[in-house]
């Protein structure tokens, strides 16, 4: 062995956002989390990932993994910062993703409609050809045209194009001669076929997942040519992996195929995090909050998992049919205005402040009350947020509650200032609600895991409001989709159609279809270089009763009981969830689901000794909570005094760099062996 | 004094709940009902209640609607609590806990048969305090044709079975023989079965949610709450109307024909009048009932006023409180907007409903010109039912079909095209390659139509063409319904016309004939081709004075081709190499041919409208020709004249465009 081999000890992740850059390192050898958080660079996130590394101070050439979560495919696709790009389609076809399915977003307002389609009508071409639901050739593909839009596109500049045929997903035939027609002619072209991007029934869905994905692959093939020669310059050897929106991560030569699955690679971070934190506790079933400055990101775990959904979003009107968390998003958060409508009714939003002007009491000219502003004026913050970054102004806070809420509702600045916060937690709660009751069988003891700025600040009032016995607040609340990042392994989602009754199921096809699905994702984690021994293949169906069009997704087994055995899970889960069940009504399968993990080694972390001893207070002052109705005097501690076994009791307020822990009166926070607070109401 | 205190309009409100009970009640009543439409999507059968067309509310003991869905499509707004007050009033003391009722009256409240509702009494010991209500579209409810529209319908008795208030579970018992004798009347009874226990289900998670509340605030606090948040709603909405100037605006929109009078466009008659922090409206002037299924019973042609009314007030919610607010005079039954028993209502949506709707805007549009908007498209459905011989057991099929199409121009804004219909702007269209695997029916193509926006310095949205082809069909027969063939959705402030609706057999083969706009059981083979355009909306201001750059960019991207630019904007738009997007404008005889138009357009509104049919029908000028520019409409097919169609054509060019032309 060289003298200057390095050990590989390090394990790290890099989430690049819009405001910060997060880093994670694990050392392998001590069980030691290490984490940074740098402001992101308005340019470039490759000068963002540097300088986060750097931030850490550790030597890549010992790092072992890098996993890595960015949102740039997410801005990309906010501020539509595309290449010139084409689409070519089955002629009489060409407006899919204009007509879309024709629906608003807001169903009332005829001044709010949805954005035009990303590929404007003069750039989408047509072509002679067409397949039918079988797969037949109606007509054949006219192969001189094909030609021709090669000749053309190279003389129009455009290198990125989309090929979306109608029923691709029968015979994909037709789509892969026209891209070796263009590849004849401009190899260098970047093309994405919808029978590749995504092979599934329903041409909207398919063709729009299929555009945004060409229209993403220049910037994210060169962002990780790049991100990649400058992480070896610095002695890196190994793996560059990336976070994508279903929970997993993938390599980045995959990622360069399908840039697409990288959108909302933030939001999933989070939310694995939230699963591990979770788990580390001791839960099956968890709410996760993530309330930031201007919105609130809520999801739940359940039996230990995430849950994926197969479409999404970024924009109304442009779905992406790819796996991704389950998600809700609220506008609520710390900059989220309060206002007194004309008659007389207090709410909250959904307009916000923003970053700028903020909140009236960053005193840059904000006139609106916050509930930044609510939290400061009750005391609940202190006047120093972010180690020093911003610093509030009492007199602005008190201000704009008194104009904009408690004269107009003759009530005191101090009643004003808790009516705010009340309102704006029953908003978040009546949020969770929601998606609860789309997951009905969530366990109804599942504690709050929050994070966020605002998050703990907000956390056990609504808490309390869904009657959740316990909140906790992990270590690092400001850091979770770097630490989400570095806990995922790889993982792909695969679909086929597979449309029958349950008692008409043909096992052998049931099995053949399957086997296929197992073939395709065994080919992808062997292109990305997992071993055999690390494949984990998990198969599911998706069941609901015949003329249903919602289904459930139901585990299945192999052999000869797989299939009755998944029907009484589905008749089980759909009591469970829906509160009913149709005994008599016959049960379809329409379509078959598996899984693919590629297993990584699991991540240690430390735990620490639960030691116990008093908290000291850092401070004291006053603070209004909703029981006491009036300031009180009250402990304001430093969370990295606290160590293991501590417990807090309310009244008193928590601080950290990145976020602030309320607990109430009657409330108390216990510190864990992994330094999670846990919050509970004293018995 | 504050800024705030001194608003006009200002109304004080006496409320007796704190604001943190009073807003935190508010969102959660809010929330039961959106907890109780997402348990609804998740489990319905129905596809056209899949496709979003459904509403829920909740409603107070005395039936008054306390919160709607937010997302409910807009058939359907306004008119729960008409079916709800209607079974308080049949079934008096005789309602208890565990009961669920069930009615698709629109005679009484309801708005079509299709549209079942199901409705949940709530107690807290015995005393009812609250109503929950799932309704949702069945996509059969019995009758001659399948779908239930009987496009010649005269009568109910064709369209499908009324259900009048009948108890579907009585004090927790489900009634299994009353729900089999309704859904044994239609063609899809496990479908409608199912769905009317997803209905009565998710009722269930409302009443759950009203009762956590009520367990955790009191009854006496939610049901005071019910109270408060239906006058906020009304002060809010009183204080908006407030802040109007008074007075008395009307207007008509039309439907095509009436089958049993010959030609001529039959009207529907709006007034609105604002005074103080009063909003009325009158339809009494409207037409009688047309001999069609095409008339609308009051419920619906109230669901049209409140539904209309709300797109200029989006942020309102809809309840108790709005509609109340609203004072409406129908005038006697029997009218086409006031339909009686037991007049044919089944095609009310594409029939007086959407006019309605259009007259709204047109009226609102001159008190609130910033949100001014012009006519769009009509709601119209296509059904070919038949044996699809693709599969040996040959299965009975029904390709079931709506388009979207274009919205109105708005002032600063060009019209939404391929949107989904006013009937509902979240009822989604759907998929053709799902279509294509249901039924032996090829859809050959589905495009934005050219040209089809409206013209006008603001362009109206685009309407699309849908066409098909039958492949392996035994028996197949096609029924249709769409309106709007004759009266074309209008531009407004010197904006034109759009495009015509209506179906063709066989386009474009010596086969080729018009079938127009309502048509029911016409015979196919396989083989047989159809093509159906959906209209455009309206322009909005004068043409002339649309931004050549905004007309150089809709040739480039097809919306409008070089010919309609220059005969419609007055814009001459040369191509050296339109493959590659090379188009140039020529300015100076832009302005020659503006200045061309400007001069002659009037007159030409003024030919002989024989001479112009008859140069139509010697293809010497297009439909668009005969709409925009000489305000002449013929039956399309064969060209003959419509005078009297014309003669009112003309007359609201006049007064919708001419009127906003420069000199």
């Amino acid at each position: 062995m060289a003298k200057n081999e390095k050990v590989l000890r390090f394990r790290l992740s890099i989430d690049v956002g819009g405001t910060f850059t997060d880093v994670c390192a694990i050392d392998e050898v001590t069980s030691q989390l290490r984490t940074a958080k740098v402001p992101s660079s308005p340019t470039d996130p490759l000068t963002s990932v540097l300088n986060a590394i750097s931030a850490l101070e550790i030597d890549l050439a010992e790092v072992r993994l890098v996993t890595h979560s960015t949102t740039i495919t997410t801005n990309a696709l906010v501020t539509r910062d595309f290449p010139p790009a084409a689409m070519i389609t089955t002629s009489g076809f060409r407006d899919v993703i204009e007509m879309r399915d024709g629906t608003q977003e807001d169903v009332w307002d005829s001044f709010r409609e949805v954005g035009k389609p990303y590929i404007p009508r003069r750039d989408r071409y047509e072509i002679s050809e067409r397949i039918d639901y079988s797969g037949r050739v109606l007509t054949p593909i006219n192969m001189d045209q094909a030609h021709d839009l090669a000749q053309l596109f190279t003389k129009r500049g455009i290198k990125t194009v989309a090929i979306c045929f109608l029923n691709s997903y029968a015979n994909a035939s037709h789509e892969r001669a026209m891209r070796e027609s263009l590849l004849a002619v401009a190899p260098e072209m970047e093309i994405s076929i919808s029978s590749e991007i995504l092979p599934g029934i329903n041409e909207y869905e398919r063709f729009s997942t299929t555009v945004a994905n060409a229209l993403l692959a220049a910037l994210v093939s060169s962002y990780i040519g790049r991100l990649d020669e400058a992480l070896r310059n610095q002695g890196y050897c190994g793996d560059l992996l990336m976070m994508h929106s279903g929970g997993g991560s993938m390599t980045a030569a995959l990622a360069q195929r399908l840039p697409l699955r990288l959108a909302a690679s933030s939001i999933a971070g989070g939310a694995m995090a939230a699963k591990y934190i979770a788990k580390q506790c001791g839960f099956q079933d968890a709410i996760a909050i993530d309330m930031g400055g201007t919105s609130t990101d809520i999801t739940l775990i359940m039996n230990g998992e995430v849950r994926v959904v197969q479409q999404w979003c970024v924009e109304y009107g442009h779905p992406i049919s790819f796996p991704s968390v389950e998600l809700a998003t609220i506008g609520s958060g710390g900059g989220t205005i309060a206002w007194v409508d004309k008659a007389d009714a207090l709410r909250s939003g959904p307009h916000s402040a923003g970053a700028d002007p903020g909140p009236a009491a960053y005193g840059r000219g904000g006139r609106n009350a916050t509930n930044t502003d609510a939290n400061f004026y009750l005391g609940r913050l202190g006047n120093v947020l972010a180690g020093g970054a911003i610093t509030l102004n009492a007199k602005d806070a008190e201000r704009a509650i008194t104009d904009n809420v408690a004269d107009a509702l003759e009530l005191s600045v101090l009643d004003a200032a808790l009516a705010i916060v009340q309102v704006a937690d029953a908003s978040t709660a009546s949020a969770v609600r929601l998606l609860r009751e789309a997951r009905r069988s969530l366990s109804a003891s599942a504690p709050l895991i929050v994070f966020g700025g605002a998050g703990p600040l907000h956390a056990v009032a609504v808490a309390k409001e869904l009657n959740a016995p316990l909140v906790i607040v992990p270590p690092h609340p400001g850091n979770t989709s770097a630490l989400g990042c570095l806990l995922v392994n790889i993982r792909h989602d695969f679909t086929a159609m597979f449309q029958s009754l349950v008692s008409g199921i043909d096992p052998g096809a049931l099995e053949d279809q399957f086997a296929s699905l197992e073939r395709e994702a065994r080919e992808r984690l062997a292109f990305e270089g997992i071993p055999d021994q690390q494949i984990l293949l998990e198969r599911a169906v998706n069941m609901r009763y015949a003329g249903q069009w919602r289904s459930l997704t139901i585990a299945i087994g192999k052999g000869q009981d797989s299939i009755p055995d998944a029907v009484k899970r589905f008749q089980s889960d759909y009591q469970s969830q829906y509160a009913y069940l149709n005994p008599t009504a016959p049960i379809e399968v329409y379509q078959l689901a598996l899984t693919a993990t590629g297993q990584l080694p699991e991540v240690q972390f430390r735990k620490h000794e639960v030691i116990g001893g008093a908290p000291v207070r850092q401070s004291q002052r006053p603070v209004a909570f909703d029981e006491a109705g009036d300031f009180i005097a009250t402990d304001i501690y430093s969370r990295s005094s606290l160590s293991a076994g501590m417990i807090v009791t309310g009244p008193a307020v928590i601080e950290q760099l990145d976020t602030t822990v309320l607990i109430p009166p009657g409330f108390k926070a216990q510190v864990d062996e992994w330094l999670n607070l846990r919050v509970s109401e004293v018995p | 004094m504050t800024p705030a205190k001194q608003r006009k309009g200002k109304v004080k409100n006496v409320r007796e709940l704190d604001p943190v009970t009073f807003e935190v009640l508010r969102n959660s009543f809010s929330n039961a009902v959106e907890l109780m439409a997402q348990q609804f999507r998740l489990t319905c059968h129905s596809f056209v209640i899949y496709a979003q067309d459904f509403s829920c509310a909740l409603a107070d003991a005395n039936g008054d609607t306390v919160s709607q869905g937010e997302q409910d499509i807009a058939v359907q707004v306004g008119t729960q609590h008409l079916v709800c007050k209607n079974i308080i009033e049949q079934f008096k003391d005789d309602i208890h806990p565990g009961d669920v009722f069930v009615s698709n009256d629109p005679y009484a409240g309801g708005s079509h048969f299709n549209d079942v509702r199901v409705l949940r009494p709530i107690f807290v010991d015995q005393e009812l305090i609250a109503w929950a209500m799932a309704n949702g579209h069945w996509s059969d409810v019995g009758g001659s044709v399948p779908g239930s529209f009987d496009v010649k319908a005269r009568e109910h008795f064709g369209e499908g079975l009324r259900i009048s208030p009948v108890r579907i579970w009585s004090r927790g018992e489900f009634r299994s023989d009353v729900a089999k004798l309704i859904v044994g009347n239609t063609r899809a009874p496990e479908d409608n079965m199912s769905d009317l226990n997803a209905q009565s289900e998710a009722t269930r998670v409302c009443e759950r949610e009203i009762l956590r509340l009520v367990g955790r605030y009191g009854k006496d606090v939610v049901t005071l709450a019910f109270a408060e948040v239906i006058c906020h709603v009304a002060n809010l909405f009183r204080a908006r109307i407030s802040e109007l100037d008074d007075g008395t605006w009307t207007t008509s929109d039309y439907l095509d024909s009436d089958p049993a009078h010959g030609e001529g466009m039959i009207p529907i008659t709006v007034s609105l009048t604002i005074k103080g922090d009063q909003l009325s409206y009158d339809l009494s002037k409207s037409s009688p009932a047309v001999s069609s299924f095409m008339n609308s019973a009051a419920g619906a042609t109230l669901s049209g006023i409140i539904a209309g009314t709300k797109r200029f007030f989006p942020d309102i919610p809809i309840n108790a409180g709005l509609i109340n607010s609203i004072e409406v005079e129908l005038g006697p039954t029997g009218s086409v907007i006031n339909a009686a028993w037991p007049t044919a209502v089944s095609g009310f949506v594409s029939g007086s409903f959407e006019k309605v709707i259009n007259a709204i805007f047109e009226l609102w549009s001159e008190i609130m010109p910033e949100r001014a908007i012009a006519c769009s498209f009509n709601l119209e459905y296509l059904l070919i039912g038949g044996r699809d011989v693709r599969f040996d057991h040959r299965p009975i099929f029904m390709w079931y079909d709506w388009m979207v199409g274009g919205w109105g121009a708005r002032n600063g804004y060009d019209g939404a095209s391929a949107a989904s219909p006013l009937f509902g702007a979240g009822f989604a269209s759907q998929p053709i390659e799902g279509q294509e695997r249901l039924n032996p029916v090829v859809t050959t193509h589905c495009r934005i139509v050219v040209d089809s926006g409206g013209p006008g310095e603001f362009r109206g949205g685009c309407g699309v063409e849908k066409g098909g082809q039958l492949t392996d069909a035994e028996l197949p027969v096609m029924s249709y319904c769409c309106d709007r063939s004759r009266s074309i959705p209008w531009g407004t402030k010197g904006g034109l016309p759009s495009t015509p609706q209506g179906l063709w057999l066989n386009p474009e083969s010596s086969r080729s004939e018009y079938r127009g706009a309502v048509f029911s059981n016409v015979e196919l083979v396989s083989g047989d081709a159809f093509s159906r355009p959906s209209a455009g909306g309206g322009g909005f201001g004068d043409p002339l004075d649309r931004n050549l750059g905004a007309v150089l960019d809709d040739v480039i991207d097809g919306y409008v081709t070089p010919e309609r630019a220059a005969i419609d904007y007055g814009v001459v738009i040369d191509s050296s190499d339109p493959l590659i997007h090379n188009w140039t404008l020529d300015q100076e005889a832009t302005s020659h041919q503006r200045e061309y138009i400007r001069t002659n357009r009037e007159s030409w509104l003024d030919a002989d409208a024989e001479v112009i049919a008859r140069r139509y029908r010697a293809g010497e000028l297009a439909q668009f020709d005969l709409i925009r520019q000489y305000g002449v409409i013929v039956e399309w097919g064969t060209g003959d004249l419509l005078p009297e169609t014309t003669r009112q054509h003309r007359e609201l060019i006049k007064k919708r465009s001419v009127s906003g032309w420069r000199l």
